[in-house]
Order: C-alpha cells, then sequence, then structure tokens
C-alpha cells in the first residue's frame, strides 16, 4: 500500500467517543481488551449529541415504588412508543437500568442536587413517572472520558471513519482519516461498535443556517449511512424528529423547560397542548412537536413560551439549567433583549433529525439484537444511531450492555482477521484525492441543500405518495453528482463524506416513508394520503437494507425482536 | 447548484488583545472550525469555517482570558421566517 497509511489491530474499534461510544469501550477495556476509538472531536469530554453537559438523565432506580421498577416502565412501552418498539432490546436497557446508573455513580458522576442531597426527579414526556433526574451533569462526559483514557483506550481524534471492512457478512474492521494532518488508518478489529449519533443537517430551519441544528450538526448520520453500505438492516427510519425552540435558535432546552412547568400558547394567549393531549406540555415530545406543527398550519401561530407565572425559585433553577444544555441560550436571550422570565418567548418547530421521533426506546437506526449486535455479525451499535434510544441514559445503557457483547464476541473470535485487501484501501484514497483534486464542481454546501430542500419539501412533516416518489428521484440525481463534490481542503473533505452520508439517509428515510402507507405518531410520519393509523395492516417495523438497485424494504410484525430479520445466526439471549 | 456569495457572519470574535495564544478553542471546538497552530504564541487563532458554527460556545467557555464572544447573526437573533415554510410542499 502507499505511504501514509497507518495499519493498526485492535480487539475492538469504537467509531464515535460520545456516551455510548466511551461506555462500549469501559467494560472492553475492564476485559482486557485493546481498544481503538476515533473520533470527529478533539476530545471525550464532552457528550456527543449535545457537545456539552447533561442536564437530565431518565433512569429508573428500583428505589421500592411499584412505578419506580423496570417491569412497571416495561409494560407501558406499547403506548409510549404507539406500538412500534422492539420490546426485547428496550426490555433488557430498562432492566439494566440501575444498574448502570449505579455503574456511572461508582465513576463519579454525582445526580444527587447540590443542594438537598437527594435525586431531583422531575416528570416529563408524557412517562409513567418522575423518571427524568434533574441534575448539574457539567461534568458528567468528563469522567467517561477519564475512564477511557485511564483503561489505555488508543483515541483517534478529528478522525472519521469512513468504511467499514467486512467479509462473509462479519465486520473486521475500517477505513478512516485524520482530518488535519492527512493520514490515513487501516484498522483490523475483532469487534466494531458504531456510535457516531443521530442525523443532523438533513432539513431546513428558521435562520436558514445549516448548521444551526438542535442537535449536533456535526452527527451526519454516518454510522447509519456505513452500516447500510455494510449490509446492516435499518429500522424505524420513517420517523423524523421534530422539537419547540426559541425562533432563530435551534436550541436544546425543552426538557428544562416543561419539566419545570412553562406553558406554551399560540397567538390568541391559548394554552394549546390540552387540546391534544391530557398531559398538556407534559406529553411526549412528538406530540408537543406535532401540536405545534397543527397550530401554525391552522393559522394559530405564532406560538409563544410562557414562563410568567413561575414562581422565582423555580426561574432560577430554569435559567441554571439551560446554559448546562446550551452554554450560549443566556448570551441569545441578551443579544435578542428578551427576558423569558417577565416577556413570551416566540417559538418554532425546529428543523427534523432522525433519531427516535420524539418517542423514548423508539430509535431509528441501525437494527439491533439484545446485545446491542446489527445483523452484521461483530458489529454493534448503540445511542442514537441505533433502534432503541433514549437520550444520554439510553446512550449510556445500550453502549455498556453493547460493550458487554463485544468482550463475549471477541472471545469467540477466529484467531486471525482477514487481511486489508489493498485495492480496497487504494480505492478509498483515490476517491478522496479525487475531491480535493477537482478544480470546479459541485460545493458540498450546495450539494447538502438541495437534500435539505428536498427532505424540507418532500419528506419532512407532510408526506404523500407522489412527493415521496418525487423526492426519492431527485436525491437519486444528487448520488449521481457524488464524484464532482469539491472539497478544499481536508477538512472539506470530511464534510465531503457526512455531505454523502446525510444525502444517503434522506434517501433510506424516503424509502421507508413511502413502505409505511399509514400515519403514526402524528407528524413523525404523517402521511396526508393515509392519514389514519392502521392497527390491523401496520403494526410492523420497516426495515430497509441495501438492496441491487438501492434501498429495499421489509416488514416485521413488532410481535417479534428485529434481530428475527437478521440473517446471521438467531441472537443470542 | 452555485453557491450564493453571500458575506459570511463570523460568531466566534477573538479579542487580540486579551488572547494568550493557547490552543484551547482549537481543542474543543467539536465542529473543527478554529485553527491554531500548537505552542505558536505569536499567531491568533484563526476562525477557519465560520458557517459552520453550531453556536455551543465551548470555546468562550473554556477561553482561559475571556477572549471569545459569541456574537449571533441577525437571521438568528431576529427572525422573520414564516414558519409554515419548513412544513412541507402537499404533493398529491
Amino acid at each position: 500500500m502507499k505511504e501514509n497509511w497507518t495499519t493498526l489491530d485492535t480487539d475492538l474499534l469504537v467509531v464515535g467517543g460520545g456516551v455510548a461510544g466511551t461506555m462500549a469501550a469501559i467494560p472492553a477495556l475492564e476485559a482486557g481488551l485493546k481498544v481503538v476509538i476515533c473520533e470527529k472531536g478533539k476530545v471525550l469530554d464532552h457528550c456527543g449529541s449535545v457537545g456539552c453537559g447533561v442536564d437530565h438523565y431518565l433512569t429508573v432506580m428500583d428505589s421500592g415504588p411499584e412505578w419506580d421498577s423496570p417491569e412497571f416502565l416495561i409494560k407501558h412501552l406499547p403506548e409510549l412508543t404507539d406500538g412500534i418498539v422492539d420490546l426485547a432490546v428496550a426490555g433488557r436497557v430498562i432492566r439494566e437500568m440501575p444498574r448502570i446508573f449505579r455503574r456511572l455513580e461508582s465513576f463519579g458522576v454525582d445526580f444527587k442536587d447540590r443542594q438537598t442531597g437527594t435525586y431531583y426527579r422531575l416528570r416529563s414526556f408524557g412517562l409513567p413517572g418522575t423518571y427524568h433526574i434533574n441534575f448539574d451533569g457539567t461534568d458528567f462526559k468528563k469522567h467517561l472520558g477519564e475512564r477511557v483514557r485511564k483503561g489505555k483506550a488508543t483515541v483517534l481524534t478529528r478522525t472519521m471513519v469512513v468504511q467499514l471492512l467486512t467479509r462473509d457478512n462479519r465486520a473486521y474492521g475500517a477505513f478512516a482519516f485524520n482530518f488535519r494532518t492527512g493520514e490515513w488508518y487501516a484498522i483490523r478489529a475483532k469487534a466494531v461498535v458504531l456510535a457516531a449519533g443521530d442525523v443532523n443537517r438533513i432539513s431546513m430551519n428558521a435562520s436558514g443556517l445549516a448548521f444551526d441544528s438542535w442537535h449536533f450538526p456535526y452527527n451526519t448520520g454516518d454510522a447509519q449511512a456505513m452500516g447500510y453500505r455494510a449490509g446492516a438492516a435499518l429500522a424505524n427510519m420513517e420517523s423524523v424528529e421534530a422539537t419547540l425552540t426559541p425562533k432563530g435558535f435551534s436550541t436544546q432546552g425543552l426538557n428544562a423547560l416543561v419539566s419545570l412547568g412553562a406553558h406554551f400558547v399560540n397567538k390568541s394567549g391559548e394554552r394549546f397542548m390540552f387540546r391534544y393531549d391530557p398531559k398538556g406540555e407534559n406529553a411526549r415530545r412528538a406530540v408537543l412537536a406535532d401540536a405545534a406543527i397543527n397550530e401554525y398550519l391552522l393559522g394559530n401561530g405564532p406560538i409563544f413560551l410562557d414562563c410568567r407565572h413561575l414562581p422565582q425559585e423555580m426561574l432560577d433553577r430554569m435559567a441554571h439549567t439551560l446554559q448546562v444544555d446550551r452554554y450560549t441560550l443566556p448570551a441569545f436571550y441578551r443579544q435578542k433583549g428578551v427576558n423569558f422570565r417577565e416577556e413570551l418567548v416566540e417559538i418554532s418547530v425546529s428543523e427534523l433529525s432522525i433519531r427516535r421521533s420524539g418517542v423514548y426506546f423508539r430509535g431509528s437506526g441501525l437494527a439491533v439484537d439484545t446485545n446491542g449486535e446489527t445483523s452484521v455479525e461483530a458489529l454493534f451499535a448503540a445511542g442514537d444511531c441505533a433502534t432503541v434510544s433514549g437520550g444520554i441514559a439510553g446512550a449510556a445503557v445500550l453502549g455498556h450492555i453493547a460493550g458487554e457483547g463485544v468482550v463475549q464476541r471477541v472471545r469467540n473470535a477466529p484467531s486471525t482477521l482477514p487481511a486489508i485487501d489493498p485495492q480496497a484501501a487504494e480505492a478509498v484514497r483515490s476517491q478522496a484525492a479525487g475531491h480535493l483534486e477537482r478544480a470546479g464542481g459541485v460545493s458540498w454546501r450546495a450539494f447538502e441543500d438541495e437534500t435539505r430542500r428536498t427532505v424540507t419539501d418532500y419528506v419532512g412533516v407532510r408526506r404523500t405518495g407522489n412527493g415521496l416518489k418525487l423526492a426519492l428521484r431527485t436525491l437519486h440525481v444528487l448520488s449521481a453528482r457524488e464524484p464532482q463534490m469539491k472539497a478544499d481542503d481536508l477538512h472539506g473533505l470530511m464534510r465531503v463524506h457526512e455531505s454523502k452520508n446525510i444525502r444517503l439517509n434522506a434517501e433510506i428515510m424516503a424509502t421507508a416513508s413511502l413502505a409505511r402507507q399509514e400515519t403514526r405518531t402524528g407528524s413523525a410520519h404523517w402521511r396526508l394520503d393515509y392519514p389514519a393509523t392502521d392497527e390491523e395492516n401496520w403494526r410492523k417495523f420497516v426495515l430497509v437494507e441495501r438492496g441491487a438497485d438501492g434501498p429495499a424494504v421489509r416488514t416485521l410484525s413488532t410481535e417479534h425482536p428485529l434481530s428475527h430479520a437478521f440473517a446471521r445466526s438467531a441472537a443470542r439471549a | 447548484m452555485r453557491e450564493a456569495a453571500k458575506p459570511v457572519h463570523n460568531p466566534i470574535r477573538i479579542d487580540e488583545q486579551k488572547c494568550v495564544r493557547c490552543d484551547l478553542c482549537d481543542w474543543v471546538c467539536p465542529g473543527d472550525l478554529i485553527v491554531h497552530e500548537e505552542g505558536n504564541k505569536e499567531k491568533l487563532p484563526v476562525v477557519a469555517y465560520p458557517d459552520e458554527c453550531w453556536y455551543c460556545g465551548l470555546c468562550q467557555s473554556i477561553c482561559p482570558t475571556n477572549a471569545i464572544t459569541i456574537v449571533f447573526p441577525e437571521q438568528m437573533i431576529h427572525n422573520r421566517t414564516d414558519v409554515v415554510s419548513l412544513l412541507g410542499k402537499v404533493v398529491k
């Protein structure tokens, strides 16, 4: 192979150093495995999907009352997910929650309220108990980063994984490159964990700025796209997620707002959420976004956030937790000249992302079994790129489960891994050189704008069969232009790869949306041509896999776990 | 698919007087936007890709001398987009 290739052999390769990735690395390191982590950022001390700290953590604690037991929450899963849930995997995640919560505390995470010394637990997002611990998690991820460093993992930062290596439906490594130095890596691994997060930059929002997104704009569905290309099955990709944000700034913080008692009102001053759900502002995120979308379409916009009724103590807590989730939100209010304690704040519907469609435990992404393993052997997925997703807690728990699954998998792995194919390696390099050396061509920004415009107009919150077909044609034409994308530098080459991944995720989403001929979870999958929820025919998962001519669809009854559709040997329970 | 020739807003303002040319903002930026040659005490960090900013403010929060200010552009502060335009086109 050409110079400037670094070859590494390891037991576990982790793609993404967020909560899921580090939590997967920890049990592997504890079992004495060699671990390599590739991370597009530079540090492991911040959360992958929010970039800074954490202000809430969802868990059952098994503290005594029935509602706090795993079985109670599991019993409510079908209603929380509108019937589309992998009960086997979600059930395991929930049962493991108390154990992983205690592990996190043992790592030094302090979930207790500093003033009272107790857990400050709140009810939010329609969950049947006060499962969200509201806490100052500024240092949450630092503890995980430290743990990984102490375990002596090899951490390759500013490094993007661009292609998985598989043979006979088994993963054995990946190609990656450092977008600061241009160094290329051929990494052989006995197992790979994909933990690269959700899909953002996929539709338009109020500010029109692609990187002004509610969730991390540098999470671009890399895991989903690479997994798909390697033959892994994806599920629930038809469901999109939006949230409510201060207009002009797509930022997190909705959970803190609603759990602390903020109201949403329409232009007439009506507190409209109760028209959509008896829980009002405490409804699931999907319901909140759907209600706001409906109000805007009914001409009842603008929508406002109203905190004026809250006691000073609540407003203080709110002001504090807002900047834990997004440090710059107070500065935004200041520059805007708005005081949320005394004034209404105009609210917009955010851009869309593919994550869990505002529904806990129903992730959109790589289908996994109860060990976090995908339909490709030795390829695992956890966090927001997997089919059971539940915020920070979901990432922590499924990440840890996947790490333990890796330990088992590696013990049974063949002693020798396939050799790196030099031709495949050079193909990746020459493709990269093609983008870098191109004089003219298409900018990744313009390419991505086309994807976003197409998704916003035809694959977003209002879908029809004809609109989706139109979108698929446009996305297909775009894919033919991928080789023409120009990268100005190595950083741009990283963005070019992201743009390709975003487009592919959009195509998978449109394909799954066209297949599901019903409406489910309101605007998470709203088919204007099939406006009713069809329990008789569509209590099913839509699975998308790579077919001969692009994405191919299968369906599977939700009575079965997704792993029943896997070609490899049935999941080891 | 041509790019609009709009001037790019710089969201990360670095105060030359206060900046001590350490590498922290480069290190912490999750989007690889800020470039500073490691250990170079002469040169200021460069905001190389200002339009890719997430407005997370990690650079501002980590800066040891408070040399960084995040400035939001007009289209974020005073946004006039019709939200309905983001809610899709209906194709019969």
